[in-house]
């Protein structure tokens, strides 16, 4: 891990109405770095904002204070059109691999939607053998490139997905909540994948999940956020062996081991 | 293994029928429910785990039918009751009376036209539980505030599309504790939640087995959840039980592979190797009869007889037993 920072929000706030009364920050005065090459956890309890955060420092949804800046440069106030390259280098992996994949495409266009989108190969031999090392990255087979999602596993459509995010050589990967709906086999084979990933391409990583194990695997730094707020950000090894949060020592006490 | 049994699962054999093909997706288990205790049913998604849990109750999918063997429910010492041979009438009077079940995907099982503490009240009704309205309000409160709920008393009120998931799968287990059956099978019940509100439903639901004897089955593949509130465990791949033991000694002596491999794939709070080390391939396509162990393929151990016969289920210690050659007594 080097020491410079890739991407730095600062105080981000985001208010969301229950009803007419009633307002919740989902995001509540968060500022964070995230450091080139590294792996950040965001754990914390269902509705705690992880993913209104996540969204925020993606760019797909406006806070309603706050700044973002990338590769130290603010993109949080940029126009979309301005935004453009800053979000090819950002790219994210969802939680339902079924439903994050356009049941009539195949594979091949599939993981080729992001190489067509930001137009980044001039020629069709030079894509295809882009989508081609793709396949092989995250250990797929080539003949699944003419095949439809359907014919996938819960498993192989998370490497296809996880294809897709990385097609576009981003710096930033999301991973919200990626291997959560998967069972424990499959899941140990897409957290390996990752891990392989990161440390072949550098890619740095905002990894998003309600399991402490898996991010004790994975995670170079953990955050733990609560109402929106960050109540703890430290090194994986002090968030395991030296909470110093009680929320922090709540959530660890909250975990069944084998 | 108990003799104190509330239901015994013999030989059980479900089939998906096809045109004229009828392929075993569950091949012959045996397995006991102890009253009072919780058991656990794991292995890797398909491998039959919703379809033995479903055959109890009799809400196969259409396409799948139990083919063989038999569910025996002992309503006393003496007097034991086949549910498979069962009219479905009186399955499902009996199902309704002392079996609950929650299922995988909470979203689809409740009714988005009713209010959920009215829906809770549906279920005091059915069972003839219901006392006066406002002890039974009362009683519903207590319980969606057991499971989690906070202002139970005002989301009595609620409908379900104004929950999210979480809530939702929470009233859906309020729903399914509160009539006290004397079996909760649990299908993967707890997976979506979060840390904090699944260890709170865990100890509920291992309270209200010591508390009224209930007995349970819990089905999952969080091996947390099992080491947490399970007695017992079932490891089954492709429709098989490939190991079972009491929780404790599953944990401290896994013996067949499929199992180690199994507990080798999850990562741990601390002390996680640079790389898991997982079980390789995924579960194969059920595909015609083979004679050896159906594990073998993916086996990390290389024995020549496993692919031409299929290992017994060998007892290798008290309540251990083990479906693997490798293992010897
Ligand atoms: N579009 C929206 N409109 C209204 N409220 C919202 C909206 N999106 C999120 N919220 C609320 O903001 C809070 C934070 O939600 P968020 O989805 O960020 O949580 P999370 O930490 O990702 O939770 P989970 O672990 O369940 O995914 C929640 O209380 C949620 O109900
Ligand atoms: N409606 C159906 N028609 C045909 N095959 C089915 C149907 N439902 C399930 N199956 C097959 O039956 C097998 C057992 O399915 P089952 O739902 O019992 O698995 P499971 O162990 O509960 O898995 P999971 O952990 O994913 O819930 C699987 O191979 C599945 O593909
Ligand atoms: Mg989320
Ligand atoms: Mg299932």
């Amino acid at each position: 891990m080097d020491n410079s920072v890739l991407l730095s929000a600062s105080h981000l706030k985001k208010k969301y109405r229950i009803d007419r009364k009633n307002s919740i920050f989902a995001v509540n005065d968060v500022s964070l770095d995230i450091f080139t090459g590294e792996t950040l956890a965001l754990v914390g309890e269902s509705g705690c904002g992880k993913s209104t955060l996540s969204k925020i420092l993606m760019q797909i949804i406006k806070p309603d204070e706050g700044t973002v800046s990338f590769e130290g440069k603010e993109i949080s106030s940029l126009s979309e059109r301005a935004l453009r390259p800053y979000i090819s280098r950002m790219q994210m992996v969802f939680q339902d691999p079924a439903s994050s994949l356009d049941p009539r495409m195949k594979i091949r266009d599939i993981i080729a939607e992001p190489l067509k989108a930001f137009k980044i190969y001039g020629t069709q031999a030079e894509m295809n053998e882009r989508i081609l090392e793709l396949t092989d990255m995250v250990e797929l087979k080539e003949d699944c490139l003419n095949r439809y999602p359907h014919e996938f596993s819960g498993g192989q459509k998370q490497r296809i997905g996880i294809a897709r995010a990385i097609a576009a050589s981003p710096k930033l990967l999301v991973c919200d909540e990626s291997v959560s709906a998967l069972d424990v086999c499959v899941q140990a084979q897409i957290l390996n994948l990752l891990k392989r990933l990161k440390n072949q391409l550098g890619l740095t990583c905002l990894f998003i999940s309600h399991d402490l194990s898996v991010v004790s695997f994975i995670a170079d730094r953990v955050c733990v956020m609560k109402n929106g707020a960050i109540c703890e950000l430290a090194p994986a090894e002090k968030i395991y062996s030296a909470p110093e949060h009680e929320y922090t020592k709540y959530l660890l006490a909250s975990v069944y081991c084998p | 293994m108990n003799e104190d049994l509330l239901l015994e699962i013999k030989n059980l054999t479900v089939s998906i029928q096809k045109k004229n093909e009828s392929i075993p997706i569950v091949k012959g288990i045996d397995m006991d429910l102890p009253n009072g205790q919780i058991v656990g049913l794991v292995g890797e998604s398909g491998c039959g785990k919703s379809m033995t849990a479903k055959s109890i109750n009799g809400i196969l999918p259409s396409v799948a039918k139990v083919t063989g063997g038999s569910i025996l429910w002992h309503d006393s010492k003496d007097k034991v009751t086949d549910l498979v041979t069962l009219k479905e009438k009186d399955l499902r009077k009996r199902c309704g009376q002392d079996i609950a079940m929650i299922f995988q995907e909470p979203m689809t099982s409740l009714n988005p036209m009713m209010r959920i503490g009215d829906q809770i009240r549906e279920v005091l009704r059915i069972h003839k539980l219901e006392k006066s309205p406002s002890q039974s309000r009362e009683q519903i409160i207590k319980m969606l505030e057991s499971v989690g709920i906070e202002n139970p008393s005002l989301r009595y009120n609620s409908w379900p599309h104004e929950l999210s998931g979480g809530m939702r799968q929470r009233v859906m287990i309020a729903m399914a504790m509160i009539s006290s059956p004397k079996l909760l099978i649990a299908d993967e019940a707890t997976t979506a939640l979060d840390v904090t509100t699944q260890a709170q439903i865990l100890k509920l639901m291992k309270s209200m087995c010591t508390k009224s004897s209930m007995s349970a089955l819990v089905i999952t593949h969080n091996m947390g959840v099992v080491s947490a509130i399970c007695d017992y465990v079932y490891v089954m791949y492709l429709g098989t039980v490939m190991e079972q033991a009491k929780v404790s000694e599953l944990f401290s002596n896994p013996l067949h592979p499929y199992t180690r491999g199994l507990l080798s794939s999850i990562p741990k709070l601390s002390g996680n190797p640079e790389y898991l080390k997982t079980i390789p391939g995924n579960i194969p396509v059920v595909n015609k009869k083979f004679p050896g162990c159906e594990f073998c393929i993916r086996c990390s151990e290389d024995v020549q007889k496993c692919f031409f016969e299929n290992p017994p289920l060998k007892q290798v210690g008290e309540d251990h037993f083990v479906r693997c050659h490798t293992v010897s007594l």
